[in-house]
């Protein structure tokens, strides 16, 4: 090859390098993270009122990131209350209730409350459009004093006509697991 | 076996052969030579079209056919457990016809190990040749070469595969596509290669170290997926296939067309295939269909004695489903699929349907090619290639959003290269050349997740040169290669308020080899190299972040990691003992320093879907040695058995620890029985009748540490296959027809490399039958 030919290449090559390698990507567009949790709140309330009791799990940056922060209440000894879930996208202003979202796809989702406490029992008081339970709405009863913990687990698309899944037992449940969160529990 | 392109067409009587020309008095003659040695090779059937006439060649290798009137004739040449092969001749005098076909008498069938008759560096090739690819129409790149020696597949599943060679994959070898490096996402384990093996006429697996001219990661093998050039015979020819599985009830079929002519030969490749949830012994698969559609049409046209153009484009569809029951939310969810014997979600009742979680994947690829010979022995080579890789990935989501993907990634990527080939005297060659690589990576913004891994602009220039030295039937060959890298990156933080964050890295790889191959006497061979290489860190190990539920941990690039380095070193012994036994044995030894890896921390991420372990990219010292061995008994004619085995280690010298992800040791033994004479049915013959008996034993994983996985590695299996294999060849066309039968004994069995061992059992039996009718 002729040692024009070879110079033209160098030249032609050096040309691309040097103008490619300036190029650089384009700002990425920032996702819309609709579909995050970031909040889990589960207030307790007495039926003749009172001062609520609220158990919330936050992690504003979704997984990764920064660690979450954990809030936890004492219950009553020998009381009924009636809880309620909400969740959130706290990413969003104003904030988004994913809640709703749960609810209108009742049937592919379950809410399950694992006690580890002796005395304390949670039963559901919703129904999805089949008639099985969500467990937005709930309702706590203590009895004695004590201490332990509660974990709250959203399954979509469990089996819910798996035995036990209807009285909150998770383990036929299945499915895939959108919230696991634990909470330590104190009844006094 | 596979015919060597060089075919000596001798002409006697040059004008006699004009004074008697319309006269039916030409006799062609001719003989077939084994070029491994040299010696004859009888029992090939030789077909010519024009005549309706076969004659099979003697234990010598001759065959004649006398009378032949002057005319157009299309030969085929074809030969027990090898591809046929046509020729097309003017005939006008006596002709002699002498073809030297590389016969099987390697140990395994196709193996070629040349040096100057390839365009590879001295090392150990393993070829795939068109028979057995068009035998193995339901497999994807990574199952269409795990039967060589040293190579498994990495798999999630049957139909996402990635080849393994020596123990690395992905990122650390190098998969050319018609000479192109394929792009497309190759960092996740769940990515498989966007190749159609349907699309190539034979793909070869070269297992030594660092083969300097190809674009991509030096640090290990290389598979080539290549196409033969359009045999210059200006007739419409091509072929068509379908198969049939039992296991999915999967269909497909395949048109090849080709026309070579002196103003523009073409060839066209359509594919289509579609299967449904796959079976093991016990239960459906569910959600494990596939659907792929593929196309590529080539040209080849000679402007002139000295200038060959050459055209490719090619276009990979797929939409595969991922098992239902492996798409978990976190460890518990995990934890529970370890203890069920059947995975969640499994249906009663086959299907078709892909849902979520799935995968939608495009692959384009545009190459041109020049090549001039300046002189007879200066040729100079221009290449461009541009790739166009589209991938979503669709998981099952909340609110609807199933049908937004994932993870949406869009990459282009461009090439261009110059080579420059000087043959000099004494039977010294050298070999220049540079080249550029752009990709542009970019995640589509439809997905509503932060994406696990970057945007980025990537530019590669690169240049090489080697250097070639034939001496008798010696070969050496040394080079060096010098890439240099540059990566703008554009990533997304983990942290509120949501930032762009901006790198920009440049990398310096080195990489070096010499290769040499001597014979030991004239039935051994003596194959060795030694390669150095440098890999700089990929992106996905510099910077991704975040929830990687495919292994249910957080996954966490390191900005920190320092290029790779490589030495591997390989020797190979190989050759027959009085051509009865015949050998191949490869050793290998290779340490990577600076070895990146996944190291799990000492903590868990906790997250409102539970806690994750978390996965931080760090590096290691490493090495990885192994053999490949393989053995083949000629007994008779009829009877061959074939022995091979596979050893691999991998271990992690600065943490004293296994490394995982290693293949399995293996073994395999493979009976064959050819029909020596013909089965005839009415008119018709069946020739070639081939049944054979494939037997495959896998070890246990037993090298690994229990803290490196949530489970023991799956026990050791056996895997029993059937095939049978016959050919009719009629006037104007030939048919191919072959049954075959993988795990025959419906065995139960998980292997270490798939990631669905974790949910499911590995597939039950499944019986393919196809043909291909070649015209």
């Amino acid at each position: 090859m002729t040692t024009k030919l070879k110079n033209t290449l160098l030249i032609l090559c050096l040309g691309v390098t040097l103008f490619g390698c300036e190029k650089k990507p384009d700002d990425p567009v920032i996702p819309n993270e609709e579909e995050v949790i970031t909040t889990l709140i589960l207030t307790l309330t007495l039926s003749g009122g009172g001062v609520e009791r609220v158990f919330s799990f936050t992690d504003l940056d979704g997984d990764g990131g920064n660690n979450p922060v954990i809030t936890i209440d004492t219950l009553a000894a020998n009381t009924t209350y009636s809880g309620t879930l909400v969740l959130l996208n706290q990413q969003k202003s104003p904030e988004e209730d994913i809640t709703e979202e749960v609810k209108e796809e009742s049937a592919e989702h379950q809410f399950f409350y694992e006690v580890n406490a002796s005395n304390v029992t949670v039963s559901y008081r919703d129904k999805d459009t089949n008639g099985r339970p969500l467990g937005v709405s709930t309702e706590f009863v203590t009895g004695a004093s004590e201490s332990g913990s509660l974990k709250i687990t959203l399954r979509h698309e469990p089996n819910k006509s798996a035995a036990g899944v209807d009285a909150g037992q998770i383990q036929n449940a299945g499915g895939e697991t959108d919230i696991e969160v634990s909470f330590n529990l104190e009844v006094k | 076996m596979r015919l060597n392109k060089q075919i000596l067409i001798l002409f006697f009587g040059l004008y006699y052969g004009l004074l008697f020309g319309q006269e039916c008095i030409i006799n062609i003659t001719g003989s077939v030579v084994d070029l491994g040695t040299g010696k004859g090779l009888g029992l090939v059937h030789v077909h010519v079209q024009e005549l309706e006439l076969e004659q099979i060649s003697d234990s010598t290798g001759k065959f004649v056919f006398r009378g032949v009137c002057p005319g157009k004739y299309h030969f085929s040449f074809s030969h027990i457990g090898c591809e046929s092969y046509d020729l097309f001749l003017v005939i006008d005098q006596d002709t002699m016809i002498e073809v030297q076909m590389d016969h099987s008498f390697h140990v395994s069938k196709g193996v070629a190990v040349k040096g100057k008759h390839t365009n590879h560096s001295i090392q150990r090739v393993e070829l795939i040749g068109e028979k057995a690819i068009e035998e193995n129409p339901n497999a994807n790149l990574g199952s269409m070469i795990e039967g060589v020696t040293g190579v498994s597949t990495l798999k999630n599943g049957n139909a996402i595969a990635k080849p393994v060679v020596h123990g690395l994959y992905g990122n650390r070898i190098t998969i050319l596509n018609h000479g192109i490096a394929q792009a497309g996402q190759q960092w996740g384990n769940d990515h498989s290669p966007e190749i159609d093996p349907q699309s190539a006429n034979r793909i070869s697996v070269i297992k030594g170290v660092s083969a300097l001219q190809y674009p991509g990661s030096n640090l290990g093998s290389v598979i080539l997926i290549q196409s033969k050039k359009i045999v210059p015979e200006p007739h419409l020819h091509g072929k068509v296939g379908y198969f049939f599985e039992s296991n999915g009830l999967s269909n497909g079929t395949h048109l090849q067309l080709q026309k070579g002519a002196p103003f523009l030969s073409w060839r066209l490749n359509i594919s289509a295939k579609q299967s449904g949830d796959r079976k093991t012994p016990d239960y459906f698969l569910t959600n494990t269909g596939q659907k792929e559609l593929n196309a590529s049409l080539q040209l080849e046209k000679r402007w002139s004695q000295r200038s060959f153009g050459e055209f490719y484009i090619s276009s990979y569809n797929t939409e595969l489903g991922v098992l239902r029951g492996s798409h978990i939310g976190n460890l518990t969810d995990l934890n529970e699929a370890f203890d069920r014997t059947i995975p969640f979600f499994t249906q009663n009742e086959f299907s078709y349907t892909i849902a979520s979680p799935k995968q939608v994947v495009h692959h384009h690829l545009l190459k041109v090619h020049q090549k001039f010979y300046i002189t007879d022995s200066l040729s100079l080579d221009l290449t461009y290639a541009a790739q166009l890789n589209n991938r979503k990935e669709f998981d099952v989501r909340r609110g609807g959003r199933s049908d937004l993907p994932a993870l949406s990634l869009r990459q282009l990527n461009q090439y261009a290269a110059a080579q420059i080939e000087k043959e000099l005297k004494a039977d010294w060659k050298l070999i220049g050349g540079i080249q550029f690589n752009y990709i542009d990576n970019t995640n589509n913004a439809e997905t509503g997740i932060i994406p696990l891994i970057p945007d980025y602009i990537s530019f590669k220039n690169s240049a090489y040169f080697l250097v070639k030295k034939k001496r008798k039937r010696s070969l050496l060959e040394m080079g060096a290669r010098y890439d240099h890298v540059q990566q703008n990156v554009a990533t997304i933080s983990q942290t509120l308020p949501r930032e762009i964050l901006r790198y920009a890295n440049q990398f310096h790889n080195w990489s070096s080899s010499l290769d040499w191959s001597l014979p030991l006497g004239a039935h051994k061979e003596l194959v060795s190299n030694i390669g150095l290489a440098m890999r700089n860190p990929a992106i996905n190990e510099l910077y991704s972040g975040g929830l990687h539920q495919g292994v249910s941990g957080i996954e966490l690039g390191n900005p920190d990691l320092k290029s790779e380095r490589s030495v591997k070193g390989t020797v190979a012994l190989n050759g027959d003992i009085r051509e009865k036994w015949f050998f191949e044995l490869l050793g290998y030894y290779q340490q990577i320093g600076n070895y990146f890896y996944l190291q799990p921390q000492n903590q868990f991420q906790l997250t409102i879907r539970g806690a994750f372990p978390v996965f931080k990219y760090e590096q290691t010292d490493a090495q990885l040695y192994g053999a490949d061995g393989s053995i083949l008994r000629q007994i008779s004619t009829s009877w061959s058995a074939k022995f091979k085995y596979s050893y691999l280690r991998g271990d992690d010298l600065s943490n004293k620890t296994p490394l995982i992800f290693m293949p399995s040791n293996n073994a395999g033994l493979d009976l064959v029985y050819e029909l020596p004479k013909h089965i005839e049915i009415g008119k018709s013959e069946l020739e070639n009748t081939a049944i054979s008996v494939t037997n495959r034993y896998v070890f246990k994983q037993s090298h690994l540490n229990i803290d490196q996985d949530f489970i023991a590695a799956p026990d050791a299996y056996f895997l029993l296959g059937l095939k049978a294999s016959t050919n009719a060849q009629w006037s104007k066309s030939r048919l191919h027809f072959f049954v075959k039968v993988s795990n025959a004994l419906n065995t139960n069995y998980r292997d270490y490399l798939n990631r669905l061992r974790y949910f499911a059992d590995d597939l039950g039996m499944n019986i393919t039958i196809g043909g291909n009718l070649k015209f």
